[in-house]
């Protein structure tokens, strides 16, 4: 009898260990790997891009130790988790995973769209982190997380558009690659929140994650030399 | 003309004071940077702040030259532009 396809990609927490270790060393490379091309030129634009992998980073380890308590308790979600622990605990638990993950994802997107708006705007994005994390946790329902996270990747996807057809270059390599990192951050925003939503299939989504990582480093690390 | 971007500016101030044995002194540095005497006084102070230039010397005969971060952003220059363009910052 064969194995279950699901179960094949069934995943424990060694994998889950691994995965978040990948993720946050590569994140904190592209920090520190930058850091040295920003100290020079005091460029804006890198400031925000290296700050967005270091919120990456938190976040990635947020998540981690969110997902060890959930295997540890064996509970699905993150909200099931602080009916276990009782709130405030488990409210704070979602608050600061929210604001970390919102606040990665808008710090990547306001370097490139910087110059347009100023860098004297970036509360925005701390307040537009902020409200995200209060609407996750004052809705406990599934779905609605799910639109938002979905108004959140649209908002995203739009911004990155018009950036790029207003741009004079011609060539735009990086914007696709944002856009999957952006895309495939918000699946492991839905692993957490949403208890069973890819039930079985998160090898996959870790794997495509890594790959994502791994190539932002490489072209980092080829650029700087560092 | 084509409007230089703050970094190409920066790079060709720093690149006349390289370029003169590293000892310059600001009027013929206002000069070469092709810049109006109120931008050059902007980027001339940032230059000074960011630890790019440092002056030597006092009154007339005040010059002035390129600190190691400055000899080391001149080196860094096409690497800090192709990593901007390369990520779309």
């Amino acid at each position: 009898m064969g194995i279950p396809f699901q179960q094949m990609f069934n995943i424990g927490s060694g994998t889950e260990l691994i995965y978040s270790f990948v993720i946050m060393l590569c994140s904190l490379m592209v920090f520190f790997g930058t850091k040295q091309i920003y100290e020079l030129s005091s460029h804006k634009g890198i400031k925000y891009f290296r700050l967005a992998f270091l919120f990456f980073a938190v976040a990635y380890f947020a998540r981690y130790f969110i997902k060890f308590f959930l295997m540890t308790f064996g509970v699905g979600s993150l909200h099931e988790l602080s009916y276990l622990f009782f709130d405030p605990t488990g409210i704070l638990t979602t608050f600061i995973f929210m604001y970390l993950s919102s606040i990665s994802v808008f710090y990547l997107l306001y370097s490139v769209i910087w110059k347009k708006l100023g860098d004297k705007k970036i509360y925005l994005v701390h307040i537009a982190a902020v409200l995200i994390a209060f609407v996750s946790i004052l809705s406990r329902n599934g779905i609605f997380l799910l639109f938002v996270n979905l108004f959140l990747f649209v908002i995203v996807s739009l911004t990155f558009y018009f950036t790029r057809k207003n741009s004079k270059k011609k060539k735009h390599t990086f914007y696709a690659v944002y856009m999957l990192l952006v895309f495939f951050w918000i699946l492991n925003i839905l692993d957490i929140l949403i208890p069973s939503f890819f039930q079985g299939f998160q090898i996959i989504i870790y794997l495509f994650s890594i790959s994502i990582f791994l190539t932002i480093l490489y072209r980092v690390i080829k650029k700087t030399g560092d | 003309m084509v409007k230089r971007a703050k970094l190409e500016i920066i790079k060709d101030i720093l690149k006349v004071i390289q370029e003169n044995r590293n000892s310059i002194k600001l009027t013929p540095l206002l000069r070469k940077s092709k810049l109006s005497s109120a931008g050059f006084k902007e980027y001339y102070t940032e230059l000074i702040q960011r630890n790019l230039v440092k002056e030597i010397g006092s009154g007339r005969e005040r010059k002035v030259s390129l600190t190691e971060r400055g000899m080391k952003f001149l080196e860094k220059y096409r690497t800090i532009i192709d990593f901007i363009d390369e990520f779309e910052l």
